[in-house]
């Protein structure tokens, strides 16, 4: 018996080694699991490393996507962490704001120094989000060792109320979102995922990074609810892109999508099985550290020169 | 990476055969040339390859192999620095004659025998650049070498070679070389030309076509990924989402008890 090592991507023009590509795939599905993030930020720029171009890089990662946000969204729903309303609603809003995202950016490039504008606000929005969701995760946390009421994850909004709670309540078409135990007005999500639509394209990410705050924060949803959400809404986002990429672009490698989903469904499903054993404040946590983790590496690669001062177009 | 395996001997003894079969022999300096094999073939397996060659130059000349790939445009992002802080794409720069693929070994230092022009200082003065630095002025960019970028980007890819070494030149004239191929190869016909150089000088040379093509599964994969387009990503998906539910399923089963 001689198995092979390496195998040919026939649309990335080049072999790569099977287990490479099958670790890589586990690590993220972890990442995805736990977190409900697709995880496009770490795997584009890793399979760029091993030799694939950019496009198809990208391309071949949301096909890889749909594998393991169905392998989680599945584990997710089996522990009643998928808020399927709010998903859909949301997706609408994504989609639409997917499309005006593509039309903005199209102005941007045409104003000129886009890359700057689209860089210094994905560091910046990073630096934000990371660090408010740290120190913000951070005090619940010490809040229950100091002696105060232990609390739920999220929600236990003090007395007070908020203008931001005020705005929201005054909302017309409010209604009930059982799954997550909130009650919003149809607005809230539709109009956030368009928010976090524009802001994914614009970017050129998946936008998990995004819409996992915006729900833990805006939506005021429980943490666990919103990772099984946020990859029940990611699912249908990579369909998308994985047959329009397919249509117009021909960078999707089915062989690499393959060898990735294989290694990344099976890292959901373990993923699934950590959250599961984590606290609501943990995850928020760690997921912050990770999104400030990437902020520091962009920031980094902002700074320090870079060794070759050309690069092949596309990627992120 | 050079490996010797069993079927390096059965082809050593084929090499006589296709000597006398693919022989191009060229009309100035009478350099013979074979190369083998003909055909890169690319399959699932494929990680690259070697190709040897052999033949006849004019007896006590150096001799100069290169591979090539066809020339076209490529677009290139051009990393400069926003406000003198960060580094980020400044520009686009559209290159015109730029070789997919440029591979060259001499049996002595190109410098040596008086063949730099044969090397990838050729690539350098080759490639016509338009937009960029050069066009854009001020506009935060340092004036940026193009070429030579161009030139170390595609060595960090490995498809821009160039060195001394795997060529073997006896007294009476003959060469045996063998030239290591990349993994990252797109089907397509490629060059294969050997150089003899005497006195600073090209003596003769000659050249062969070497295709590239994909077989098998590969070869299926992309006619369906660039002839139907809508139908490879449906079914691409369709496989994904199938998939992550059998594994799904798999970790239902062993997680119920």
């Amino acid at each position: 018996m001689n198995i092979p090592l390496h195998m040919y991507l026939p649309i990335a023009g080049n072999s790569v080694n099977i287990a490479a590509i099958l670790g890589l795939g586990g690590a993220v599905g972890l990442l995805s699991g736990i977190f409900g993030v697709g995880g496009g930020f770490l795997m584009t720029p890793l399979l760029i490393m091993l030799g694939i171009p950019p496009t198809v890089a990208a391309a071949s990662d949301s096909n890889q996507i749909v594998g393991a946000s169905t392998s989680g969204t599945l584990a997710h729903f089996r522990l009643g962490n998928v808020d399927f309303k709010m998903g859909l609603l949301l997706l609408v809003g994504g989609v639409a704001g997917g499309s005006v995202g593509v039309r903005i950016i199209k102005l941007l490039r045409a104003m000129g120094n886009a890359d700057f504008l689209i860089n210094v606000t994905y560091v910046l929005m990073l630096g934000l989000v990371g660090g408010y969701m740290f120190f913000e995760s951070l005090q619940a946390l010490r809040a229950p060792r100091a002696g105060a009421t232990p609390t739920a994850a999220s929600g236990a909004a003090p007395a007070r109320e908020s203008l931001y709670e005020r705005c929201i309540r005054s909302m017309p078409w409010q209604t009930d979102f059982p799954r997550s135990g909130v009650r919003l007005s149809l607005l809230m999500p539709l109009g956030l995922g368009a928010l976090v639509g524009v802001l994914a394209a614009i970017m050129g990410v998946g936008g998990g990074f995004i819409m996992v705050p915006v729900m833990v924060y805006l939506l005021r949803m429980p943490m666990h609810v919103v990772v099984g959400t946020s990859l029940f809404q990611i699912l249908f986002t990579c369909v998308n892109v994985t047959i329009m990429q397919s249509i117009e672009n021909h960078t999707v490698d089915f062989i690499l999508a393959l060898l990735l989903l294989i290694g990344s469904s099976v890292g959901a499903q373990v993923g699934t099985r950590i959250g599961k054993k984590l606290q609501g404040d943990q995850l928020k946590i760690l997921l912050a550290t990770l999104v400030l983790a990437v902020m520091g590496k962009m920031l980094f690669d902002l700074l320090a020169r870079p060794d070759v001062l050309l690069a092949y177009a596309g990627g992120h | 990476m050079r490996r010797t395996h069993p079927l390096h001997i059965v082809s050593g003894l084929l090499l006589c055969l296709c000597l006398l079969a693919a022989t191009a022999r060229a009309d100035d300096g009478g350099v013979a040339l074979a190369v083998k094999p003909g055909d890169i073939v690319i399959g699932t397996a494929y990680t690259g390859t070697t190709l040897h060659f052999s033949g006849e130059a004019p007896r006590g000349s150096a001799i100069v192999a290169r591979f090539t790939g066809a020339s076209g445009d490529l677009a290139l992002r051009q990393k400069g620095k926003a406000f003198g802080l960060l580094w980020m794409n400044m520009g686009t720069v559209h290159l015109h004659d730029v070789p997919s693929v440029y591979l060259v070994a001499s049996s002595r230092p190109l410098a040596d025998i008086g063949g730099t022009g044969l090397g990838l200082d050729a690539v350098r003065a080759g490639v016509q650049q338009e937009g960029g630095a050069a066009a854009q002025g001020p506009d935060g960019l340092d004036a940026l070498d193009v070429p030579a970028e161009l030139v170390r980007l595609k060595q960090h890819d490995g498809l821009y070679r160039e060195g001394v070494g795997g060529i073997t030149v006896t007294d009476d004239g003959t060469f045996s070389a063998e030239l290591a191929i990349p993994s990252r190869m797109s089907p397509g016909t490629y060059t294969v030309e050997v150089f003899a150089l005497r006195d600073g000088q090209v003596a003769g040379s000659t050249s062969a076509p070497v295709r590239a093509e994909l077989v098998g599964a590969p070869a299926w994969l992309a006619h369906m990924a660039f002839d139907r387009g809508l139908l490879y990503g449906v079914l691409a998906t369709l496989v994904a989402i199938l998939a992550g539910l059998a594994v799904g399923l798999v970790f239902q089963s062993k997680g119920a008890h």
